[in-house]
C-alpha cells in the first residue's frame, strides 16, 4: 500500500517538475528582455494571492508609485485596484533610456469569500503593496472538535 | 513491506537534487543625464537596503537586489499561494560604465522599491565656460 502511495506521489513529482520548467521558460524570457518584459507579462501590476486561514492577502509590485496615486474598491464580492504610474524625469536632465513605463493600470477580482470591509487594510512598503481582506467570520475556517461517545 | 519507503520518496539510484538559488531577473530602468551626473533608476520592488549591493569594477556597474521572501511563501508559515504571478526572485543586472564617471564618488539610494544610482561625471568632462577677456 506504502508502495503504491510513492509511486502517485512520483508522477506528481514530475508534474510539479514539468510546471517549474515552464515556468521558468517565461521567466528567463522575460527577464533576456527587460524592455518587453513589460508588454509580454499581461497584467500590471504583478499580483500574487494568498489564503492565510483567515484573512485573504493580495500583494503588488508597485515601484515607484505614491500611496495617494492608489484606488482600491471593495464591493461586497469584488477587489479593485486601479492608479497610475507617472514617469518622472528630474527637472533639468535629458532622457538616455526609459524603460520604465508609465501605467495607468485597474484590476479586479471576484472574491472567494465574503470578507469584512471595516478591517481591510493597505499597507505599502519597498515598493509592494498588500493589501489584507479579513474573511467575514462565516467565511473564517473553524475547528470541529471530535466528541467521542461511548 | 515497511513505512520507511513511504517516508523517503524518490529513487535511490537518482541523486538527491539540492535547491539551486533561484534565477534573478533583470530590473527595468531608466537612465536621464545632465552636465554634472548620470542617474540611473532602477524598479527592484520588495529588495530591502541590506540586500542592495552597487558595486563598479574595470568598467562595470553591478546592481545586485535581494529580494524578500514572501511572508507567506515561506515555507512552515500559514497562507497557501492561490494565485502566483511573481516569484520573488533577486534582480541583478550589469552595465559598461562610460568613461568620465567618477567612481569614487558614485553614490545610491533606495526609495519605495527604486533604486537610484548616481554616477557623477569627472570634473575634466564637465562643460566649462571659457571666459573671454578683453585686452
Amino acid at each position: 500500500m506504502f508502495h503504491r502511495f510513492v509511486d502517485f506521489d512520483r508522477t506528481f513529482n514530475t508534474f510539479d517538475e514539468l510546471r517549474r520548467r515552464i515556468d521558468r521558460i517565461w521567466d528567463d524570457y522575460e527577464s533576456a528582455r527587460p524592455d518587453l518584459g513589460f508588454y509580454a507579462s499581461s497584467a500590471w501590476p504583478k499580483v500574487n494571492v494568498f489564503d492565510a486561514g483567515d484573512s485573504l492577502v493580495f500583494r503588488a509590485d508597485v515601484p515607484g508609485v505614491a500611496e495617494k496615486d492608489f484606488n482600491i474598491t471593495l464591493t461586497p464580492d469584488g477587489l479593485t485596484l486601479s492608479g497610475e504610474r507617472k514617469t518622472v524625469v528630474p527637472e533639468g536632465y535629458s532622457v538616455q533610456r526609459q524603460e520604465r513605463p508609465a501605467a495607468r493600470f485597474s484590476r479586479s477580482w471576484t472574491l472567494p469569500y465574503k470578507v469584512d470591509a471595516e478591517r481591510t487594510q493597505a499597507t505599502l512598503k519597498d515598493g509592494v503593496l498588500t493589501i489584507n481582506l479579513t474573511k467575514a467570520p462565516e467565511a473564517q475556517p473553524r475547528q470541529i472538535t471530535v466528541r467521542a461517545q461511548s | 513491506m515497511s513505512n520507511t519507503t513511504a517516508i523517503q520518496p524518490g529513487t535511490k539510484n537518482q541523486p538527491e537534487r539540492v535547491e539551486q538559488r533561484p534565477p534573478t531577473v533583470m530590473p527595468l530602468v531608466d537612465v536621464f543625464e545632465n552636465a554634472n551626473e548620470l542617474l540611473l533608476w532602477a524598479d527592484v520592488p520588495g529588495a530591502v537596503r541590506d540586500g542592495v549591493e552597487v558595486h563598479v569594477d574595470k568598467g562595470q556597474l553591478t546592481l545586485f537586489a535581494r529580494r524578500a521572501p514572501e511572508p507567506g511563501m515561506e515555507p512552515g508559515t500559514r497562507g497557501a499561494p492561490v494565485e502566483t504571478e511573481q516569484r520573488p526572485y533577486d534582480y541583478h543586472r550589469v552595465f559598461a560604465v562610460p568613461s568620465g564617471i567618477d567612481a569614487t564618488k558614485i553614490e545610491a539610494e533606495l526609495n519605495a522599491g527604486v533604486l537610484k544610482v548616481r554616477l557623477p561625471k569627472s570634473e575634466a568632462l564637465k562643460p566649462r565656460r571659457i571666459e573671454v577677456k578683453v585686452s
